[in-house]
């Protein structure tokens, strides 16, 4: 998949001072099939909202998205489920975890969607993640760190071209930061697709094809 | 999908499901039953149900001081009697013919006491009598004479006079063995010939002494020697005894009936108003049910937008998001259906038993209206929630 955007951006984005933003003031940006991307910039500079309104979940902006040169200010309802369950796929900054189900419900959720994976791979992942032994325990009793590690899972759950990923990794120690980007960059090379990744600091433990800046 | 079912249903209080449910099953029952009765009651209320059992009515003059000073007759002329005849509920009108000459019955058995007493006799055409009886016919030869009476006579000798005086009771079966005797006077004394009678049948329908009708005209040719009057009495075949508009005629003319038959048209009304009345409760519940089961609904996914939107954030559809809420609703209604059904069954079921102890003959079975408002219903019911399901869905995930 390659998404394009053309002079996109966020309506609440044009009352603050973007310049010398390399997307905001950018007449187009293109993110290519299976690239890495890496996005860094302090709080406020719209590095939700631009993941938000590629996935979809805002539609408060100017200028165009094109997903594989489709316009998805045409997209129907059915459109955008069929895009978030087999094109994109999403870990959210708040997470989206529903704390009345056990962390494996919160996967399985995700996964039997498509079936994706089984329960021996799953149970894989969530090992080399540290939360194993977590899986049976409602989400909401889990600590930050745990939960997003069981966010990174589930939206490894599916098929994808891209994978967007908003500042995940902020409660997690440095060995599991490197556990779950490795995780990350396994499962993309596998299925050839993309990444693109917000961060605030930068220190992320794997090499990008490209950093753009907000 | 499972852990979508169990997200929606978290967290919910089931108690406004269960008073949507009560409330559509309890409007359900009343509404069903209401409709059955009403079915059951016009079939065993209007003759109409049997075309081949018209009512039968006897109508009278009423007797006021005119007649007994012998300044007016108490019989009916012939306009009245045609008059009668051309309204719209009267299918036959037959005049009652009565001696018009003396007669008298006596016994003479050892078994019985002696006994003499002045009677009268009436006659109709055969038709109209619901005694049939091999031996109603007259052979002058033969001499017996034979003779239908009131059911209620037999009843009143029985439990009124025989039990008063001590005498032994009379069977139905026993009293056409009793032998008495007839005797009929012609003018003037020592005029009289005397004949056998006897009892061959109870009538449950006319309240007179009837003889056959070629026997009385034989008789009165014979021997009768009063004035010739009008029929006091005629008999009234409609197809509808419970149409309020005889009631009405013979009231207005000042004419008289037993009013029990007529009864069963007062009552007729009464009963179609209570059964209409419940009907009307029984919609207006259903209605009122209806509501609570779309506010309970919308009220769910209400409580649940927080979730609902997080579902479509992953991926899910709207109408995936509306299918739990879609099959609770389906559930339920298909609950309250069968519920209803059964209960109303057992209320039928219940109420013909009770009925045919009364000697009503109800179904004891569902009419197929009922099963096809039923569902008629609550696909009604089933549709307009859905549809509301998922508008209130898709608007979350816009």
């Amino acid at each position: 998949m390659t998404i394009r955007l053309e002079r996109m951006i966020p309506l609440p984005m044009l009352e603050q001072a973007t310049s010398g933003s390399g997307i905001w003031e950018a007449g187009s940006v293109d993110f290519e099939k299976g690239n890495f991307y890496i996005i860094r910039a302090p709080s406020g500079r719209g590095k939700t909202s631009l993941l938000s309104v590629i996935y979809g979940t805002r539609k408060d902006y100017r200028g165009e998205v094109y997903l594989d040169e489709e316009n998805i200010a045409t997209f129907t309802a059915r459109q955008w489920s069929d895009t978030r369950k087999r094109r994109l796929s999403f870990i959210f900054q708040g997470l989206e975890l529903f704390d009345g189900l056990t962390a494996m419900e919160n996967i399985l959720l995700k996964n039997n969607i498509t079936g994706f994976r089984s329960d021996a791979e799953i149970r894989t992942m969530a090992g080399r993640l540290g939360i194993e032994q977590f899986l049976h325990r409602k989400a909401g009793i889990l600590s930050f760190g745990q939960q997003q590690r069981v966010a990174i899972i589930r939206a490894l759950c599916q098929p994808f071209e891209y994978l967007l990923a908003d500042e995940c990794f902020s409660h997690m120690d440095r060995e599991n930061t490197r556990h779950a980007f490795g995780l990350i960059r396994e499962v993309c090379r596998q299925q050839g697709a993309g990444l693109i990744l917000t961060s605030l600091n930068g220190s992320e433990p794997m090499d990008f094809d490209r950093q753009l800046e907000l | 999908m499972r852990q979508v079912y169990k997200i929606l249903w978290q967290d919910h209080s089931r108690a406004h499901l269960l008073w949507a449910f009560l409330g559509t099953f309890a409007g359900f029952v009343l509404l069903l039953s209401g409709i059955q009765f009403y079915i059951d009651l016009r079939g065993v209320l209007s003759a109409n149900r049997d075309l081949l059992d018209p009512e039968y009515i006897v109508i009278n003059k009423k007797v006021h001081i005119g007649q007994t000073l012998g300044l007016q007759g108490n019989g009916f002329s012939q306009e009245e009697i045609d008059e009668l005849a051309a309204q719209p509920f009267a299918q036959k009108v037959s005049p009652f013919i009565s001696n018009e000459f003396p007669v008298a019955g006596y016994t003479e058995s050892e078994r019985f006491p002696d006994f003499y007493t002045e009677l009268f006799f009436e006659a109709i055409p055969d038709e109209y009598i619901d005694v049939k009886s091999e031996e109603w016919d007259w052979d002058p030869d033969e001499g017996v004479i034979p003779i239908i009476i009131p059911q209620d006579y037999l009843n009143l000798y029985n439990f009124g006079f025989a039990q008063s005086q001590g005498l032994p009771k009379i069977p139905k079966g026993v009293i056409s063995l009793i032998n008495f005797r007839i005797r009929l006077r012609g003018e003037g004394s020592g005029n009289f010939d005397d004949y056998d009678g006897r009892i061959v049948g109870f009538s449950n329908r006319i309240h007179s002494i009837l003889v056959p009708l070629d026997f009385l005209q034989w008789a009165n040719d014979t021997y009768g020697y009063f004035k010739q009057s009008d029929p006091s009495r005629l008999i009234l075949v409609s197809r509808d005894p419970t149409d309020p508009e005889i009631i009405r005629f013979i009231e207005e003319k000042g004419y008289d009936t037993i009013r029990e038959k007529l009864k069963s048209s007062r009552l007729n009304i009464i009963l179609k108003f209570i059964i209409s009345f419940l009907l009307v409760i029984a919609a207006i519940i259903i209605g009122l049910a209806f509501l609570v089961f779309l506010l309970s609904l919308q009220l769910m996914i209400s409580r649940s937008s927080g979730k609902i939107r997080r579902l479509n954030r992953l991926g899910f559809h709207y109408r995936e998001i509306g299918r739990p809420y879609i099959l609770l609703l389906l559930i339920l209604l298909a609950g309250v259906t069968g519920l209803s059904l059964l209960a109303t069954t057992i209320l039928t079921r219940q109420f013909a038993q009770l009925a045919s102890v009364w000697n009503l003959d109800i179904s004891a079975s569902l009419h197929g209206i009922i099963y096809g408002t039923s569902t008629g219903l609550v696909t009604l019911i089933f549709l307009s929630n859905m549809t509301a399901i998922l508008v209130s869905t898709k608007r979350l995930c816009s």
